[in-house]
Protein backbone atom coordinates (compact mmCIF):
# COMPACT_ATOMS: atom_id res chain seq x y z
CA UNK A 1 0.00 0.00 0.00
CA UNK A 2 2.96 2.41 1.21
CA UNK A 3 4.82 1.39 -1.36
CA UNK A 4 2.17 1.80 -4.13
CA UNK A 5 1.05 5.11 -3.52
CA UNK A 6 4.45 6.32 -3.37
CA UNK A 7 4.85 4.30 -6.86
CA UNK A 8 1.67 6.40 -8.07
CA UNK A 9 3.33 9.77 -6.67
CA UNK A 10 6.40 9.22 -8.47
CA UNK A 11 4.13 8.78 -11.36
CA UNK A 12 2.34 12.24 -11.00
CA UNK A 13 6.03 13.99 -10.45
CA UNK A 14 7.67 12.69 -13.63
CA UNK A 15 4.38 13.09 -15.70
CA UNK A 16 4.49 16.81 -14.50
CA UNK A 17 8.26 17.34 -15.46
CA UNK A 18 7.72 16.08 -19.28
CA UNK A 19 4.28 17.83 -19.52
CA UNK A 20 6.58 21.03 -18.72
CA UNK A 21 9.27 19.75 -20.80
CA UNK A 22 6.57 18.79 -23.92
CA UNK A 23 6.10 22.54 -23.98
CA UNK A 24 9.34 23.38 -25.11
CA UNK A 25 8.42 21.51 -28.15
CA UNK A 26 5.17 23.01 -28.58
CA UNK A 27 5.63 26.44 -28.25
CA UNK A 28 8.12 26.97 -31.41
CA UNK A 29 5.78 25.22 -32.99
CA UNK A 30 2.73 26.94 -32.02
CA UNK A 31 3.97 30.03 -33.06
CA UNK A 32 4.92 29.36 -36.44
CA UNK A 33 1.22 27.83 -37.14
CA UNK A 34 -0.62 31.35 -35.55
CA UNK A 35 2.25 33.14 -36.72
CA UNK A 36 1.27 31.93 -40.33
CA UNK A 37 -2.83 33.13 -39.94
CA UNK A 38 -1.41 37.07 -38.98
CA UNK A 39 -1.06 40.09 -40.75
CA UNK A 40 3.06 41.14 -41.58
CA UNK A 41 3.27 43.27 -38.88
CA UNK A 42 1.28 41.52 -35.80
CA UNK A 43 3.74 38.41 -36.39
CA UNK A 44 6.63 40.34 -35.57
CA UNK A 45 6.70 40.36 -32.06
CA UNK A 46 7.33 36.34 -32.52
CA UNK A 47 5.31 35.46 -29.63
CA UNK A 48 3.05 32.68 -28.85
CA UNK A 49 -0.25 34.39 -29.12
CA UNK A 50 -3.49 33.46 -31.41
CA UNK A 51 -4.20 36.03 -34.13
CA UNK A 52 -6.35 39.06 -34.01
CA UNK A 53 -7.85 38.02 -37.07
CA UNK A 54 -7.05 34.53 -38.97
CA UNK A 55 -6.22 35.72 -42.53
CA UNK A 56 -6.48 32.70 -44.28
CA UNK A 57 -5.26 34.83 -47.96
CA UNK A 58 -1.55 34.75 -46.21
CA UNK A 59 -1.61 30.59 -47.75
CA UNK A 60 -3.18 31.18 -51.15
CA UNK A 61 -0.50 34.07 -51.54
CA UNK A 62 1.96 31.90 -50.86
CA UNK A 63 1.53 29.33 -53.00
CA UNK A 64 1.05 31.55 -55.83
CA UNK A 65 4.16 34.06 -55.00
CA UNK A 66 6.47 30.93 -54.23
CA UNK A 67 5.27 28.65 -57.28
CA UNK A 68 4.84 26.15 -54.63
CA UNK A 69 2.16 23.86 -56.50
CA UNK A 70 5.59 23.53 -59.19
CA UNK A 71 7.75 22.49 -56.55
CA UNK A 72 5.09 20.12 -54.94
CA UNK A 73 4.77 18.30 -57.71
CA UNK A 74 8.43 18.31 -58.31
CA UNK A 75 8.38 16.91 -54.58
CA UNK A 76 5.78 14.23 -54.92
CA UNK A 77 8.16 12.71 -58.07
CA UNK A 78 11.45 12.94 -56.47
CA UNK A 79 10.35 11.96 -53.61
CA UNK A 80 7.73 9.01 -55.05
CA UNK A 81 10.01 7.11 -57.34
CA UNK A 82 12.73 7.10 -55.21
CA UNK A 83 10.71 5.79 -52.88
CA UNK A 84 9.51 2.89 -54.63
CA UNK A 85 12.83 2.33 -56.67
CA UNK A 86 14.49 2.32 -53.03
CA UNK A 87 12.32 -0.59 -51.23
CA UNK A 88 12.27 -2.95 -54.75
CA UNK A 89 15.96 -2.52 -55.14
CA UNK A 90 16.98 -2.57 -51.27
CA UNK A 91 14.56 -5.42 -50.32
CA UNK A 92 15.61 -7.51 -53.14
CA UNK A 93 19.09 -7.48 -52.43
CA UNK A 94 18.80 -7.85 -48.56
CA UNK A 95 16.82 -11.12 -49.42
CA UNK A 96 19.69 -12.57 -51.14
CA UNK A 97 21.93 -11.24 -48.86
CA UNK A 98 20.27 -12.46 -45.70
CA UNK A 99 19.98 -15.52 -47.38
CA UNK A 100 23.02 -16.98 -48.92
CA UNK A 101 24.89 -17.23 -45.81
CA UNK A 102 28.59 -17.01 -47.69
CA UNK A 103 31.67 -15.01 -46.88
CA UNK A 104 30.85 -12.90 -50.38
CA UNK A 105 27.07 -12.24 -49.23
CA UNK A 106 28.52 -10.93 -46.00
CA UNK A 107 31.36 -8.95 -47.39
CA UNK A 108 28.54 -7.53 -49.51
CA UNK A 109 26.74 -6.87 -46.41
CA UNK A 110 29.38 -4.62 -44.97
CA UNK A 111 30.14 -3.35 -47.91
CA UNK A 112 26.52 -1.76 -48.01
CA UNK A 113 26.44 -1.01 -44.72
CA UNK A 114 29.92 1.55 -45.11
CA UNK A 115 26.98 3.48 -47.56
CA UNK A 116 25.48 4.19 -43.46
CA UNK A 117 28.81 5.76 -42.37
CA UNK A 118 30.83 7.11 -45.17
CA UNK A 119 29.30 10.81 -46.03
CA UNK A 120 28.39 11.12 -49.47
CA UNK A 121 31.58 12.84 -52.02
CA UNK A 122 29.11 15.27 -53.54
CA UNK A 123 31.24 17.20 -55.53
CA UNK A 124 32.52 13.92 -57.49
CA UNK A 125 28.78 12.88 -57.73
CA UNK A 126 28.07 15.83 -59.84
CA UNK A 127 30.89 14.70 -61.99
CA UNK A 128 29.58 11.38 -62.52
CA UNK A 129 26.23 12.74 -63.65
CA UNK A 130 27.80 15.01 -65.83
CA UNK A 131 29.53 11.99 -67.46
CA UNK A 132 26.31 10.15 -67.63
CA UNK A 133 25.18 13.44 -69.04
CA UNK A 134 21.92 14.07 -67.52
CA UNK A 135 23.39 16.88 -64.70
CA UNK A 136 20.57 18.96 -63.22
CA UNK A 137 17.65 16.63 -64.25
CA UNK A 138 15.12 15.32 -62.08
CA UNK A 139 16.08 11.47 -63.02
CA UNK A 140 19.77 12.02 -61.48
CA UNK A 141 18.25 12.92 -58.72
CA UNK A 142 16.01 10.37 -57.91
CA UNK A 143 18.86 7.72 -58.57
CA UNK A 144 21.12 9.64 -55.99
CA UNK A 145 18.42 9.40 -53.31
CA UNK A 146 17.89 5.77 -54.25
CA UNK A 147 21.72 5.06 -53.88
CA UNK A 148 21.79 7.20 -50.66
CA UNK A 149 18.84 5.69 -49.12
CA UNK A 150 20.26 1.94 -50.10
CA UNK A 151 22.68 1.45 -46.61
CA UNK A 152 19.41 2.12 -44.54
CA UNK A 153 17.13 -0.08 -46.06
CA UNK A 154 19.57 -2.69 -46.67
CA UNK A 155 19.87 -2.87 -43.00
CA UNK A 156 16.11 -2.31 -41.98
CA UNK A 157 15.28 -5.28 -44.65
CA UNK A 158 18.31 -7.64 -43.37
CA UNK A 159 17.15 -7.28 -39.63
CA UNK A 160 13.31 -7.97 -40.49
CA UNK A 161 14.27 -10.66 -43.27
CA UNK A 162 16.34 -12.79 -40.48
CA UNK A 163 13.62 -13.49 -38.53
CA UNK A 164 11.23 -14.83 -41.13
CA UNK A 165 11.73 -19.18 -41.28
CA UNK A 166 13.95 -20.02 -43.95
CA UNK A 167 11.26 -23.13 -44.38
CA UNK A 168 9.12 -21.51 -45.54
CA UNK A 169 11.45 -20.91 -48.81
CA UNK A 170 12.54 -24.31 -48.05
CA UNK A 171 8.86 -25.66 -49.02
CA UNK A 172 8.45 -23.43 -52.28
CA UNK A 173 11.38 -24.62 -53.77
CA UNK A 174 10.51 -27.97 -53.34
CA UNK A 175 7.39 -27.46 -55.76
CA UNK A 176 9.70 -26.00 -57.86
CA UNK A 177 9.33 -22.26 -57.41
CA UNK A 178 12.93 -20.28 -58.86
CA UNK A 179 14.31 -17.55 -56.52
CA UNK A 180 11.97 -14.99 -58.30
CA UNK A 181 8.67 -16.54 -57.38
CA UNK A 182 9.73 -17.08 -53.59
CA UNK A 183 10.62 -13.53 -53.37
CA UNK A 184 7.34 -12.58 -54.76
CA UNK A 185 5.13 -14.48 -53.76
CA UNK A 186 6.32 -15.22 -50.24
CA UNK A 187 8.65 -12.49 -49.19
CA UNK A 188 7.39 -9.67 -50.46
CA UNK A 189 3.91 -10.58 -48.70
CA UNK A 190 5.71 -11.21 -45.38
CA UNK A 191 7.61 -7.83 -45.53
CA UNK A 192 4.76 -5.17 -46.01
CA UNK A 193 5.67 -3.64 -42.33
CA UNK A 194 9.07 -3.29 -43.13
CA UNK A 195 8.18 -2.07 -46.89
CA UNK A 196 6.01 1.05 -44.95
CA UNK A 197 8.34 1.67 -42.89
CA UNK A 198 11.66 2.38 -45.60
CA UNK A 199 8.58 3.79 -47.34
CA UNK A 200 7.98 6.73 -44.80
CA UNK A 201 11.62 6.74 -43.32
CA UNK A 202 12.88 7.20 -47.03
CA UNK A 203 10.06 9.61 -48.10
CA UNK A 204 10.72 11.66 -45.23
CA UNK A 205 14.00 12.26 -45.45
CA UNK A 206 13.91 13.09 -49.29
CA UNK A 207 11.13 15.19 -49.11
CA UNK A 208 12.71 17.34 -46.29
CA UNK A 209 16.01 17.47 -48.11
CA UNK A 210 17.88 20.59 -49.12
CA UNK A 211 21.82 19.12 -50.05
CA UNK A 212 20.55 17.40 -53.00
CA UNK A 213 18.78 20.19 -54.81
CA UNK A 214 20.95 22.32 -53.98
CA UNK A 215 23.57 20.80 -55.93
CA UNK A 216 21.89 18.87 -58.40
CA UNK A 217 19.12 21.31 -59.57
CA UNK A 218 20.14 23.86 -61.11
CA UNK A 219 17.26 25.29 -62.84
CA UNK A 220 14.48 26.40 -60.38
CA UNK A 221 11.55 25.06 -62.19
CA UNK A 222 12.83 21.61 -61.15
CA UNK A 223 13.03 22.60 -57.08
CA UNK A 224 11.40 21.07 -54.28
CA UNK A 225 9.47 22.42 -51.90
CA UNK A 226 11.91 23.17 -49.14
CA UNK A 227 14.57 24.79 -52.01
CA UNK A 228 11.79 26.59 -53.15
CA UNK A 229 10.86 27.92 -49.41
CA UNK A 230 14.53 28.45 -48.86
CA UNK A 231 14.50 30.83 -51.49
CA UNK A 232 11.28 32.29 -50.66
CA UNK A 233 12.41 33.12 -47.45
CA UNK A 234 15.57 34.96 -49.00
CA UNK A 235 13.43 36.91 -51.38
CA UNK A 236 10.41 38.13 -48.61
CA UNK A 237 12.46 38.20 -45.64
CA UNK A 238 10.28 40.54 -44.03
CA UNK A 239 6.71 38.93 -44.12
CA UNK A 240 7.25 36.13 -41.52
CA UNK A 241 3.58 35.46 -41.84
CA UNK A 242 3.78 34.35 -45.66
CA UNK A 243 7.34 32.43 -44.09
CA UNK A 244 5.26 30.80 -41.71
CA UNK A 245 2.54 29.40 -44.16
CA UNK A 246 5.22 28.74 -46.73
CA UNK A 247 7.00 26.63 -43.70
CA UNK A 248 3.48 25.05 -42.52
CA UNK A 249 2.71 24.06 -46.45
CA UNK A 250 5.90 22.42 -46.65
CA UNK A 251 5.48 20.00 -43.80
CA UNK A 252 2.08 19.27 -44.18
CA UNK A 253 2.47 16.01 -46.70
CA UNK A 254 4.82 14.16 -44.12
CA UNK A 255 2.48 15.91 -41.51
CA UNK A 256 0.12 13.94 -42.82
CA UNK A 257 2.20 10.61 -43.60
CA UNK A 258 3.08 10.51 -39.90
CA UNK A 259 -0.40 10.48 -38.95
CA UNK A 260 -1.71 7.80 -40.50
CA UNK A 261 1.40 5.96 -40.70
CA UNK A 262 2.78 6.29 -37.12
CA UNK A 263 2.59 2.85 -35.72
CA UNK A 264 4.94 1.72 -38.37
CA UNK A 265 7.58 3.82 -37.73
CA UNK A 266 7.84 2.75 -34.40
CA UNK A 267 7.78 -1.00 -35.48
CA UNK A 268 10.04 -0.86 -38.42
CA UNK A 269 12.27 0.67 -35.78
CA UNK A 270 11.89 -2.03 -33.31
CA UNK A 271 12.83 -4.53 -36.04
CA UNK A 272 15.39 -3.05 -38.31
CA UNK A 273 17.21 -0.76 -35.43
CA UNK A 274 16.70 -3.01 -32.60
CA UNK A 275 16.80 -6.52 -33.04
CA UNK A 276 19.02 -6.19 -35.96
CA UNK B 1 16.67 -30.90 -45.79
CA UNK B 2 18.93 -28.69 -46.96
CA UNK B 3 18.36 -25.93 -49.34
CA UNK B 4 20.93 -25.15 -52.23
CA UNK B 5 22.79 -21.25 -51.44
CA UNK B 6 22.38 -21.42 -55.55
CA UNK B 7 18.90 -21.45 -55.68
CA UNK B 8 19.15 -17.81 -54.02
CA UNK B 9 20.12 -15.95 -57.49
CA UNK B 10 22.81 -13.19 -57.42
CA UNK B 11 20.55 -11.42 -60.02
CA UNK B 12 18.05 -10.21 -57.30
CA UNK B 13 21.32 -8.05 -55.48
CA UNK B 14 22.25 -6.83 -58.94
CA UNK B 15 19.76 -3.33 -59.09
CA UNK B 16 20.42 -2.22 -55.76
CA UNK B 17 24.30 -2.80 -56.32
CA UNK B 18 24.49 -1.04 -59.45
CA UNK B 19 22.33 2.27 -58.57
CA UNK B 20 24.57 2.27 -54.66
CA UNK B 21 28.69 1.62 -56.76
CA UNK B 22 27.54 4.34 -60.05
CA UNK B 23 26.22 6.84 -57.43
CA UNK B 24 27.32 6.23 -53.99
CA UNK B 25 30.47 4.10 -54.38
CA UNK B 26 32.46 5.53 -57.34
CA UNK B 27 32.30 9.15 -56.53
CA UNK B 28 33.52 7.93 -53.37
CA UNK B 29 36.64 6.50 -54.77
CA UNK B 30 37.29 8.72 -57.36
CA UNK B 31 37.04 11.32 -54.87
CA UNK B 32 39.57 10.16 -53.25
CA UNK B 33 41.96 10.15 -55.86
CA UNK B 34 40.87 13.86 -56.90
CA UNK B 35 41.99 14.81 -53.24
CA UNK B 36 45.33 14.32 -54.45
CA UNK B 37 45.17 16.79 -57.45
CA UNK B 38 44.59 20.50 -58.04
CA UNK B 39 41.57 19.80 -59.88
CA UNK B 40 39.72 23.46 -60.39
CA UNK B 41 36.83 24.76 -62.13
CA UNK B 42 39.29 27.05 -64.25
CA UNK B 43 41.84 24.52 -65.54
CA UNK B 44 41.92 21.99 -68.09
CA UNK B 45 44.69 19.55 -67.00
CA UNK B 46 44.75 17.98 -63.48
CA UNK B 47 48.28 17.64 -61.84
CA UNK B 48 49.24 15.39 -58.89
CA UNK B 49 50.08 17.33 -56.14
CA UNK B 50 50.25 14.61 -53.46
CA UNK B 51 49.59 15.90 -50.36
CA UNK B 52 49.74 19.92 -50.72
CA UNK B 53 45.99 20.11 -50.36
CA UNK B 54 45.72 17.79 -47.11
CA UNK B 55 48.54 20.35 -45.62
CA UNK B 56 46.18 23.22 -46.88
CA UNK B 57 43.93 22.24 -44.80
CA UNK B 58 45.70 22.23 -41.26
CA UNK B 59 47.46 25.66 -42.28
CA UNK B 60 44.29 27.10 -42.79
CA UNK B 61 42.49 28.99 -39.91
CA UNK B 62 39.38 29.01 -41.72
CA UNK B 63 39.41 25.69 -42.55
CA UNK B 64 40.69 24.53 -39.37
CA UNK B 65 38.29 26.07 -37.28
CA UNK B 66 35.57 24.27 -39.64
CA UNK B 67 36.91 21.12 -38.39
CA UNK B 68 37.16 22.28 -35.21
CA UNK B 69 33.50 23.30 -34.69
CA UNK B 70 32.23 20.06 -36.57
CA UNK B 71 34.24 17.66 -33.38
CA UNK B 72 32.88 20.18 -31.44
CA UNK B 73 28.84 20.15 -32.70
CA UNK B 74 28.80 16.08 -33.27
CA UNK B 75 29.93 15.87 -29.46
CA UNK B 76 27.55 18.34 -28.13
CA UNK B 77 25.16 16.72 -30.27
CA UNK B 78 25.75 12.93 -28.91
CA UNK B 79 26.07 13.75 -25.92
CA UNK B 80 22.53 15.65 -25.77
CA UNK B 81 20.32 13.48 -27.93
CA UNK B 82 21.33 10.65 -26.05
CA UNK B 83 20.97 11.75 -22.57
CA UNK B 84 17.95 13.51 -23.11
CA UNK B 85 16.85 10.75 -25.06
CA UNK B 86 17.26 8.29 -22.61
CA UNK B 87 15.94 9.91 -20.02
CA UNK B 88 12.54 11.15 -22.01
CA UNK B 89 12.43 7.33 -22.92
CA UNK B 90 12.61 5.95 -19.26
CA UNK B 91 9.94 8.41 -18.48
CA UNK B 92 7.66 7.95 -21.17
CA UNK B 93 8.07 4.21 -20.49
CA UNK B 94 6.35 4.42 -17.39
CA UNK B 95 2.65 4.62 -16.77
CA UNK B 96 1.52 7.86 -17.47
CA UNK B 97 -1.80 8.96 -18.89
CA UNK B 98 -0.45 11.22 -21.11
CA UNK B 99 2.03 9.47 -22.13
CA UNK B 100 0.71 8.71 -25.83
CA UNK B 101 0.10 12.37 -26.79
CA UNK B 102 3.93 12.85 -24.66
CA UNK B 103 5.27 10.58 -27.10
CA UNK B 104 4.24 11.95 -30.26
CA UNK B 105 4.74 15.66 -29.38
CA UNK B 106 8.28 14.68 -28.74
CA UNK B 107 8.81 12.99 -31.43
CA UNK B 108 7.28 15.66 -33.83
CA UNK B 109 9.90 17.70 -34.90
CA UNK B 110 12.09 15.31 -36.49
CA UNK B 111 9.44 14.42 -38.74
CA UNK B 112 10.14 18.16 -40.15
CA UNK B 113 12.84 19.51 -42.16
CA UNK B 114 15.50 20.82 -40.60
CA UNK B 115 15.27 24.24 -42.89
CA UNK B 116 11.66 24.39 -41.15
CA UNK B 117 13.19 24.57 -37.65
CA UNK B 118 16.24 26.53 -38.54
CA UNK B 119 13.95 28.87 -40.38
CA UNK B 120 11.19 29.11 -37.40
CA UNK B 121 14.17 29.44 -34.82
CA UNK B 122 15.94 32.26 -36.49
CA UNK B 123 13.56 35.03 -35.06
CA UNK B 124 13.78 33.56 -31.84
CA UNK B 125 17.27 33.53 -31.43
CA UNK B 126 17.91 36.81 -31.97
CA UNK B 127 19.07 39.79 -29.60
CA UNK B 128 15.42 40.95 -29.20
CA UNK B 129 14.18 37.61 -29.85
CA UNK B 130 11.49 35.36 -27.81
CA UNK B 131 14.17 33.38 -26.22
CA UNK B 132 15.98 36.19 -24.89
CA UNK B 133 12.34 37.86 -24.01
CA UNK B 134 11.43 34.94 -21.66
CA UNK B 135 14.63 34.93 -19.61
CA UNK B 136 14.24 38.51 -19.10
CA UNK B 137 10.30 37.81 -17.63
CA UNK B 138 11.73 35.26 -15.56
CA UNK B 139 14.46 37.61 -14.09
CA UNK B 140 17.27 35.58 -15.78
CA UNK B 141 18.17 38.28 -17.59
CA UNK B 142 21.93 37.70 -17.45
CA UNK B 143 21.24 34.52 -19.73
CA UNK B 144 21.08 36.80 -22.83
CA UNK B 145 23.08 35.70 -25.20
CA UNK B 146 23.27 37.22 -29.05
CA UNK B 147 22.85 33.24 -30.20
CA UNK B 148 23.26 33.57 -33.73
CA UNK B 149 25.99 36.52 -33.44
CA UNK B 150 28.10 35.74 -30.88
CA UNK B 151 31.17 34.23 -32.39
CA UNK B 152 32.27 31.96 -29.49
CA UNK B 153 28.57 30.65 -28.72
CA UNK B 154 27.40 30.20 -32.10
CA UNK B 155 28.28 26.58 -33.11
CA UNK B 156 26.76 25.45 -29.51
CA UNK B 157 23.27 27.48 -30.57
CA UNK B 158 23.19 25.43 -33.78
CA UNK B 159 23.78 22.14 -32.09
CA UNK B 160 21.06 23.19 -29.36
CA UNK B 161 18.43 24.05 -32.54
CA UNK B 162 19.65 20.03 -33.67
CA UNK B 163 19.23 18.25 -29.90
CA UNK B 164 16.09 20.08 -29.75
CA UNK B 165 14.43 18.81 -33.22
CA UNK B 166 16.09 15.20 -33.01
CA UNK B 167 16.16 13.64 -29.46
CA UNK B 168 12.64 12.04 -29.76
CA UNK B 169 13.94 10.19 -32.63
CA UNK B 170 16.38 9.00 -29.92
CA UNK B 171 13.69 8.60 -27.27
CA UNK B 172 12.04 6.35 -30.12
CA UNK B 173 14.83 4.14 -30.73
CA UNK B 174 15.31 3.92 -26.93
CA UNK B 175 11.42 3.19 -26.40
CA UNK B 176 11.60 0.39 -28.65
CA UNK B 177 14.36 -0.95 -26.69
CA UNK B 178 13.20 -0.47 -23.47
CA UNK B 179 10.06 -2.66 -24.51
CA UNK B 180 11.85 -5.04 -25.65
CA UNK B 181 13.43 -5.58 -22.18
CA UNK B 182 11.04 -7.98 -19.85
CA UNK B 183 9.37 -7.16 -17.19
CA UNK B 184 10.64 -9.68 -14.99
CA UNK B 185 14.11 -8.79 -14.33
CA UNK B 186 12.75 -5.41 -12.61
CA UNK B 187 10.58 -7.92 -10.51
CA UNK B 188 13.33 -9.85 -9.64
CA UNK B 189 15.39 -7.10 -8.91
CA UNK B 190 13.02 -5.41 -6.74
CA UNK B 191 12.52 -8.80 -4.33
CA UNK B 192 16.48 -8.86 -3.89
CA UNK B 193 15.91 -4.95 -2.82
CA UNK B 194 17.27 -3.20 -5.44
CA UNK B 195 16.31 0.49 -6.08
CA UNK B 196 15.53 2.40 -8.90
CA UNK B 197 18.91 3.90 -9.70
CA UNK B 198 20.70 0.49 -8.90
CA UNK B 199 18.00 -1.50 -11.27
CA UNK B 200 18.37 1.13 -14.20
CA UNK B 201 22.01 0.63 -13.69
CA UNK B 202 22.33 -3.23 -13.97
CA UNK B 203 19.30 -3.73 -15.74
CA UNK B 204 17.98 -1.02 -17.93
CA UNK B 205 21.61 0.13 -19.33
CA UNK B 206 22.58 -3.29 -19.73
CA UNK B 207 19.84 -4.34 -21.97
CA UNK B 208 19.78 -1.22 -24.03
CA UNK B 209 23.15 -1.64 -25.24
CA UNK B 210 21.86 -2.55 -28.90
CA UNK B 211 19.70 0.68 -29.30
CA UNK B 212 22.47 2.75 -27.52
CA UNK B 213 25.17 1.52 -30.11
CA UNK B 214 23.01 2.21 -32.74
CA UNK B 215 21.85 6.02 -31.49
CA UNK B 216 25.42 6.72 -30.69
CA UNK B 217 26.30 5.30 -33.90
CA UNK B 218 23.50 7.53 -35.66
CA UNK B 219 24.24 10.48 -33.90
CA UNK B 220 28.01 10.82 -34.38
CA UNK B 221 27.90 10.39 -38.20
CA UNK B 222 24.81 12.49 -38.24
CA UNK B 223 27.03 14.99 -36.38
CA UNK B 224 29.74 15.32 -38.36
CA UNK B 225 28.06 15.35 -41.38
CA UNK B 226 26.21 18.10 -40.64
CA UNK B 227 25.30 20.86 -43.11
CA UNK B 228 21.56 21.96 -43.55
CA UNK B 229 21.16 23.36 -39.79
CA UNK B 230 24.92 25.59 -40.64
CA UNK B 231 23.51 26.44 -43.91
CA UNK B 232 20.09 27.91 -42.85
CA UNK B 233 20.65 29.08 -39.26
CA UNK B 234 24.07 31.08 -39.95
CA UNK B 235 25.52 30.46 -43.64
CA UNK B 236 28.50 29.60 -41.96
CA UNK B 237 28.84 32.91 -39.98
CA UNK B 238 29.07 35.93 -38.36
CA UNK B 239 32.48 35.68 -40.61
CA UNK B 240 33.53 32.22 -40.70
CA UNK B 241 32.76 31.97 -36.92
CA UNK B 242 30.33 28.67 -37.54
CA UNK B 243 31.86 27.42 -40.63
CA UNK B 244 31.80 23.11 -40.63
CA UNK B 245 33.06 20.84 -42.77
CA UNK B 246 29.68 20.63 -44.79
CA UNK B 247 29.71 24.00 -45.77
CA UNK B 248 33.26 24.19 -46.48
CA UNK B 249 32.82 21.70 -49.03
CA UNK B 250 29.37 23.79 -50.53
CA UNK B 251 32.09 26.79 -49.98
CA UNK B 252 35.06 25.28 -52.18
CA UNK B 253 32.44 23.85 -54.78
CA UNK B 254 31.14 27.53 -55.62
CA UNK B 255 33.94 28.42 -55.38
CA UNK B 256 35.63 26.09 -58.16
CA UNK B 257 38.28 24.53 -55.89
CA UNK B 258 37.27 21.25 -56.29
CA UNK B 259 40.14 19.33 -55.74
CA UNK B 260 40.48 20.61 -52.45
CA UNK B 261 36.89 20.18 -51.66
CA UNK B 262 37.23 16.54 -52.46
CA UNK B 263 39.97 16.38 -49.69
CA UNK B 264 37.88 17.92 -47.18
CA UNK B 265 35.47 15.38 -48.19
CA UNK B 266 37.88 12.24 -48.07
CA UNK B 267 39.12 13.90 -44.80
CA UNK B 268 35.78 13.55 -43.21
CA UNK B 269 35.41 10.31 -44.78
CA UNK B 270 38.38 8.82 -42.75
CA UNK B 271 37.07 10.60 -39.82
CA UNK B 272 33.71 9.01 -39.58
CA UNK B 273 35.16 5.47 -40.85
CA UNK B 274 37.93 5.56 -37.73
CA UNK B 275 35.26 6.43 -35.06
CA UNK B 276 32.54 4.47 -36.26
CA UNK B 277 34.37 1.09 -37.19
CA UNK B 278 34.81 0.20 -33.36
CA UNK B 279 31.32 0.63 -32.69
CA UNK B 280 30.34 -1.18 -35.72
CA UNK B 281 32.79 -4.66 -34.79
CA UNK B 282 30.93 -4.17 -30.82
CA UNK B 283 28.22 -4.18 -32.36
CA UNK B 284 28.89 -7.03 -34.71
CA UNK B 285 30.06 -9.29 -31.85
CA UNK B 286 26.62 -8.51 -29.96
CA UNK B 287 24.84 -9.51 -32.53
CA UNK B 288 27.23 -13.01 -32.52
CA UNK B 289 26.86 -13.34 -28.94
CA UNK B 290 23.15 -13.30 -28.46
Amino acid sequence: MNFSRKMAWRNYLVEGFLILASLLIILPLLIMIFGSFMTSTEVLKFSLRLPDKWIFSNYSKVFSEGGLGRAFLNGMLITGVSSILNIFTSSAASFILVRRDTKLSNFMYMFFFMGLIAPMSTITTIRVVQWMDFYGSITSVILIYASLNTAFSVFLYSGFIRSIPKALDEVAFLEGANTFDVFFKIVTPLIVPVNATVAIMVFMSVWNDITIPLYFLTDSSKWTMPLSVYNFYGKYSRDWNLIFADLVLTSLPVLILYLFCQKYIVSGLTAGAVKG
Amino acid sequence: MKISKKLYSYYLIWPALLIYSIFFVLPALTGLFYSFTDWRLDREAIKFIGFDNFERIFTDRTLLLAIKNTAIFAVVTVLGKNLLGIALAVGLNMKLKSKNILRAIFYSPSILSVLVISIVFTPMLRSDGTINRIFDAVGLHSLNQAWLTNPSIVILTVAAVSIWQHTGFQMAIYLAGLQSISKEYYEAATIDGAGSWRSFRSITIPLLLPAININLMLTLIGGLKVFSEVFVLTGGGPGNASQVVGTIILRSFGEGSWGLGTAVNTLLFAAVTIIAIPLLIFMRRKEVSE
